[in-house]
C-alpha cells in the first residue's frame, strides 16, 4: 500500500484549524439577527465545514471519484426527499382553507400542565407571595 | 457419464456447520432461496384463506378482525420476507460472481450476516403471528398503527431488521460489480441481469434506510408518544405517509428490476438471438431507479396532501413508465426473427410480457389524479399491483428458477410438467385478478372481508381461479424439487439452453466451490449469437 | 509491500491483490456512508417540516439548550476527528506508538462527548423538557410557545441517534486500539483503521449540522 497518497501533517492541522475557526464564526454570527438569513448563513458555514471534513479528513479529494460521487448522490437524494415533501407541507390548504389553519394550534395536554420556574418546579400561581425568580444560566 | 464428477459446491465441504457458517455465495443464495420459498408458501396460504372468505358475501369463515390480520400478514410477508429479498438474495447471490468471473462477492462475511439478519427479522414476524397478529395493513398508516392494540411493535421491529439485510446485500453487490469483474469485462459486455442487480442495489442502499428510520419513529410514537404523527399532539399523520412511501415506492422497483434482468437473460438465450437495444435496456434500468425516487406521492392522492404536490407527483409518474416501455419493445425486437423455443423459461418470459404490460399500463391509469380519487383503495389497485408483482416479479422468478435450475442444481426437471404448470399459472392468475379490475371499477373496496351481493359473481370467479393458481405454483415448485432425486444428475458440462454468459460457458453444473478452475478469459459478448455458435448440450 | 512471493495473510482469497481488496473496502464503506446519510436524512426531513410549520417554536425552544455545552461538544468532536486522522497518518508513517496514542485520545474525546451529553440530558430530565407526552416544563421563557414538546422530541431523537453512533464508534475504536497494540494493524495493513476513521468523520459531520440547527438558530 505504499503508493497510497499520504496527506502531509500540515494539511491536517490546517484543516483542523479552519474547522475551529469556522465554529467560532458560526457561534459569533448567531448573536446577530439576520432574519430569514440566519438559517442560510448557519447552513452555509456548516456545509463549508462538512465539505472540508469530507474532502480532507475523509480523503475524498484524492480518492477514486466513485466515492465522492456516491457521497454527493446521497446528499442529492436527501435533497429530493426534503424538497418534495415540502411541496406538500408548505402548500396545504390549496383547496380547503380550513386545512391551512388548524382549529387547535396547541396540543391539548398543555392545558393541564402547571406553570414552572426555570428549574422545572411548579409555581403556585395563586399564592400571595412569589419567590423571586433566579437568573439561571445553566 | 460421471467420470469427471468432481466436487461441486453442493457436496463440498460437507457437514451442517459448513452450511451454517458458509462463506460461499452459492450456498448463501440457496439458503435465501429456500427461506424465500417457504415464506412465499406461507403468504400464499394466507392469500388462499382470504380468497376462500371472499368467495361469497358475508363472514363465512373468519371475523373482520381476523381478516384484517390476514391481509396485513399476507402483504408484509410477501413483500418483506419474499419478494424483496428473493431474487437478489437467491438468484443474485448464486449468479452474480459467476457472471463476473469472480470467486465470490466482495464481502462474503457480510453476505452471511445479511442472511442471518434476514432470519432474525423473520423470527420477529413469526412472533407477531403467534402473539395475535397485526391488523393495520402492511402500510401501517398512522394514526391507527400508533393506537391499535395489535402487535405493531414486533412486526415493525422485524421490518427494521430485515431492512439491514437488504442494505447489506445491495452494498455487497455494488462493490462486487464495480471491483470484481475479470479483465476485459467492461460495463457494456456485462449480462443484463448484472445491470439489473446494479440498479436494484443502488435503490436498496438509498431507499431502505428511510423505512428503517420510519419504523423507528413509529415505534417511538407508540412507546413514548413523541407526537410527530399525532394530530392531537400537533403532529401530522400524512408526514408518516411521506416517510413510508419514500421507501416503499422505490421498493417496488427493488422488486421488479431484478425480474426485468431475468427476462433480459431468458429471452436472448431461448430465442438464440442477440439482444436488441442492449444499451437501451441497461440505461432504462438506471432511469427507472432514479425516477422511481420522485413519484412516491402517487400513493397518497387521497391523503390530504397539497394539490400542488398531487400535480407534481402525477406528472412525474407518467415519466416512470417510459423506460419500462423501452424494455418491452427491446425484448420483443430481440425475439423477432429469432429461433424461439417454447421451453418453460421462455413460456414464463412470454407470460411476463403479457401480464406485466397489463400491470404497468393500469399503473399509468392510477397515476392520473382524477382517476385515482375513485380507484384508490379499491380492488383496481389490488389487481394492478398483483399484475406487476405476481404477474411480473413472481412469474419472472419462476422463469429464472427454471432457467438456472440445471446450472445451480445439476439436474433437469420434467419440462412437460413445467410447461403445463406455466399454463395453469397463466390462466389461474388472469382468472383470479382480471375480475378484480372490474370489481374495483364498480366500487369494491380493498381490505374488506365482506361485500354487497352485487360483487358476488366476480369474487366467486376470482376465488375459483385462485385455487388453480395456487395449485399450479405448488406443483411447479414440487416439480423442480422432484428433479433433485437420486441418479438424476446431469453431466457437469451441460448447457441445456445454449447460454453464452460466463456462468454457462465456464463453470460446471453445479459449479465448483470456488466457481472457476482458473480465471476465465473473456472471448465474446454475453449474447453474441450472431458471431459465435454455442450449441445446447443436454446429457445425463 | 510484501517482502516475499506468497500473498500477505490479510489478503482474502477472492481478491487478486491487496490493492483490489483495499479499494473494494473503501467503496463498500462509502456505500455504507450513503445509507447513514439517508437514515439521519429522514430525521432532517422531520426537522425541516416542523420548523417550517412552527418556526417560533424552534427559535424559542433552542434558548433552553446550553450553547456552551453544545460548543464544547463541537470542539471535542472536531479534535477527536483530528486525532483519528492522525492515527491513520501515524501508522502510514510506520509510527505504531503514535498511532496507538492517537486512537486512545480519540476514544477519550468520544467518551467526553458522551459525558457532556449525559449532563445535558440529565438536566432536561430534571426540569421536564422531555419528548412528546412526557413533556412538563412550562417555564416563563417558553410560555408563549405552542408545542415545545415537538422540538424536544426531534432534539432527543436526533441527538440520541447521533449519540448511539458515537457509542458504536467508541466500540469500534476500542477494537482498533486492541488490534494496533497487538500489531495486527500496521503500516502494511491498516484498512480497518481507515474505514472506521471514515465512519468517525461521518459522526463528526452530522454533529456539524446538529449543532447550529438545534443550539444556534
Amino acid at each position: 500500500m505504499s503508493e497510497h497518497h499520504i496527506t502531509p501533517l500540515k494539511t491536517y492541522l490546517a484543516v483542523a484549524g479552519t474547522l475551529f475557526f469556522l465554529t467560532a464564526v458560526t457561534v459569533w454570527v448567531s448573536y446577530f439577527d439576520f432574519g430569514s438569513f440566519n438559517i442560510v448563513i448557519a447552513m452555509g458555514v456548516a456545509t463549508l465545514k462538512a465539505s472540508i471534513v469530507a474532502l480532507f479528513f475523509m480523503h475524498l479529494l484524492w480518492d477514486d471519484k466513485k466515492n465522492l460521487t456516491m457521497f454527493v448522490m446521497s446528499l442529492m437524494f436527501l435533497g429530493i426527499f426534503i424538497t418534495v415533501t415540502l411541496l406538500d407541507t408548505g402548500f396545504r390548504g390549496g383547496v380547503n382553507s380550513e386545512v391551512e389553519s388548524p382549529i387547535n394550534n396547541r396540543a391539548a395536554f398543555y392545558d393541564s400542565l402547571p406553570l414552572t420556574d426555570t428549574h422545572g418546579h411548579p409555581v403556585d400561581e395563586h399564592s400571595a407571595d412569589h419567590h423571586g425568580e433566579d437568573e439561571d444560566h445553566h | 457419464m460421471a467420470e469427471n464428477q468432481k466436487q461441486n459446491y453442493l457436496t463440498h465441504p460437507k457437514g451442517i456447520m459448513s452450511w451454517l457458517l458458509t462463506l460461499d455465495h452459492k450456498r448463501i443464495g440457496l439458503m435465501y432461496l429456500f427461506g424465500g420459498i417457504a415464506f412465499f408458501f406461507l403468504g400464499g396460504v394466507l392469500a388462499l384463506g382470504m380468497r376462500l372468505e371472499l368467495a361469497a358475501p358475508g363472514n363465512d369463515f373468519v371475523s373482520n378482525d381476523t381478516y384484517n390480520n390476514m391481509y396485513t400478514l399476507h402483504g408484509a410477508i410477501m413483500i418483506f420476507l419474499f419478494i424483496i429479498p428473493a431474487i437478489p438474495g437467491a438468484l443474485g447471490n448464486i449468479l452474480l460472481p459467476l457472471m463476473l468471473g469472480a470467486k465470490d462477492v466482495a464481502f462474503p462475511r457480510l453476505n452471511l450476516a445479511s442472511f442471518y439478519i434476514y432470519t432474525v427479522g423473520a423470527l420477529f414476524v413469526m412472533y407477531t403471528i403467534i402473539s395475535g397478529g397485526v391488523d393495520t395493513g402492511w402500510t401501517f398508516y398512522t394514526p391507527y398503527s400508533t393506537t391499535s392494540t395489535s402487535n405493531v411493535i414486533p412486526m415493525t421491529m422485524g421490518i427494521f431488521v430485515i431492512g439491514f439485510s437488504s442494505i447489506l446485500t445491495g452494498l455487497n453487490f455494488i462493490a462486487t460489480i464495480h471491483k470484481m469483474r475479470i479483465p476485459g469485462l467492461t460495463w457494456y459486455k456485462l449480462p443484463l441481469f448484472v445491470w439489473a442487480l446494479y440498479g436494484t442495489s443502488l435503490v436498496q442502499i438509498t431507499a431502505t434506510p428511510v423505512i428503517a428510520i420510519t419504523m423507528v419513529l413509529l415505534i417511538l410514537e407508540r412507546l413514548l408518544g413523541i407526537g410527530i404523527f399525532d394530530p392531537a399532539l400537533g403532529g401530522d399523520p400524512v408526514l408518516y405517509q411521506h416517510f413510508f412511501w419514500f421507501y416503499s415506492h422505490p421498493a417496488v422497483y427493488i422488486m421488479i428490476l431484478p425480474a426485468f434482468g431475468i427476462i433480459s437473460e431468458i429471452i436472448p438465450v431461448h430465442s438464440r438471438k442477440k439482444v436488441w437495444g442492449y444499451k437501451f435496456i441497461a440505461f432504462s434500468t438506471l432511469s427507472i431507479a432514479f425516477i422511481g425516487f420522485l413519484v412516491w406521492g402517487h400513493h397518497m392522492f387521497t391523503s390530504g396532501q397539497s394539490v400542488f404536490s398531487q400535480i407534481v407527483f402525477s406528472f412525474i409518474t407518467y415519466f416512470v413508465g417510459i423506460p419500462t416501455g423501452v424494455k418491452i419493445f427491446s425484448w420483443m425486437l430481440t425475439m423477432y426473427k429469432g429461433q424461439v423455443s417454447f421451453t418453460p423459461p421462455m413460456l414464463y418470459a412470454l407470460s411476463f410480457l403479457f401480464l406485466f404490460t397489463i400491470g404497468g399500463l393500469t399503473g399509468i391509469f392510477l397515476g392520473a389524479v382524477a382517476l385515482d380519487i375513485h380507484l384508490h383503495d379499491t380492488y383496481f389497485v389490488v389487481a394492478h399491483f398483483h399484475y406487476v408483482m405476481q404477474g411480473g416479479t413472481i412469474i419472472a422468478f419462476l422463469g429464472g428458477l427454471h432457467h438456472w435450475w440445471p446450472k445451480s442444481m445439476g439436474t433437469m426437471y420434467n419440462q412437460t410438467v413445467a410447461n403445463i404448470c406455466c399454463l395453469g399459472v397463466f390462466l389461474g392468475f388472469n382468472g383470479t385478478f382480471f375480475p378484480q379490475f372490474l370489481l374495483g371499477l364498480r366500487g369494491m373496496p380493498r381490505r374488506y372481508a365482506t361485500y354487497d351481493q352485487q360483487y358476488a359473481e366476480l369474487h366467486n370467479y376470482s376465488s375459483f381461479w385462485s385455487g388453480i393458481l395456487g395449485l399450479s405454483i405448488f406443483i411447479s415448485i414440487m416439480n423442480l424439487l422432484w428433479s433433485l432425486r437420486k441418479n438424476n444428475k446431469l453431466d457437469p458440462g451441460t448447457n441445456p439452453w445454449g447460454g453464452m454468459t460466463l456462468e454457462w460457458t465456464h463453470t460446471t453444473s453445479p459449479p465448483h466451490p470456488h466457481n472457476f478452475e482458473e480465471e476465465p478469459v473473456l472471448e465474446h459478448g454475453p449474447y453474441d449469437y450472431d458471431k459465435v455458435i454455442v450449441e445446447p448440450t443436454f446429457k445425463k | 509491500m510484501s517482502h516475499d512471493n506468497s500473498s500477505p495473510k490479510f489478503l482474502q482469497h477472492h481478491f487478486h491483490d491487496v490493492e483490489q481488496q483495499y479499494e473494494t473496502a473503501k467503496l463498500g464503506m462509502w456505500a455504507f456512508i450513503l445509507t447513514e446519510v439517508l437514515t439521519f436524512g429522514g430525521l432532517f426531513v422531520a426537522y425541516v417540516v416542523y420548523r417550517s410549520w412552527y418556526p417560533e417554536m424552534f427559535v424559542g425552544a433552542n434558548l433552553l439548550l446550553d450553547v456552551n455545552k453544545g460548543l464544547l461538544n463541537t470542539i471535542v468532536l472536531i479534535t477527536s476527528s483530528l486525532t483519528m486522522v492522525l492515527a491513520v497518518w501515524a501508522i502510514q508513517k510506520k509510527n505504531q506508538k503514535l498511532s496507538l496514542f492517537m486512537l486512545i485520545a480519540t476514544f477519550l474525546f468520544a467518551f467526553m462527548f458522551l459525558g457532556i451529553k449525559y449532563l445535558e440530558y440529565s438536566h432536561k430530565f430534571e426540569v421536564g423538557q422531555l419528548p412528546g407526552e412526557y413533556y412538563s416544563y412550562m417555564g416563563p421563557e417558553i410560555a408563549h410557545l405552542n408545542n415545545p414538546h415537538i422540538f424536544f422530541s426531534i432534539y432527543f431523537i436526533m441527538t440520541g441517534l447521533h449519540g448511539l453512533h458515537v457509542a458504536i464508534g467508541m466500540g469500534l475504536i476500542a477494537w482498533l486500539i486492541y488490534a494496533t497494540a497487538k500489531g495486527n494493524l500496521n503500516s502494511e495493513y491498516y484498512t480497518p483503521m481507515e474505514m472506521i476513521g471514515i465512519f468517525w468523520h461521518l459522526v463528526d459531520l452530522i454533529w456539524i449540522y446538529l449543532f447550529p440547527l438545534f443550539y444556534l438558530i
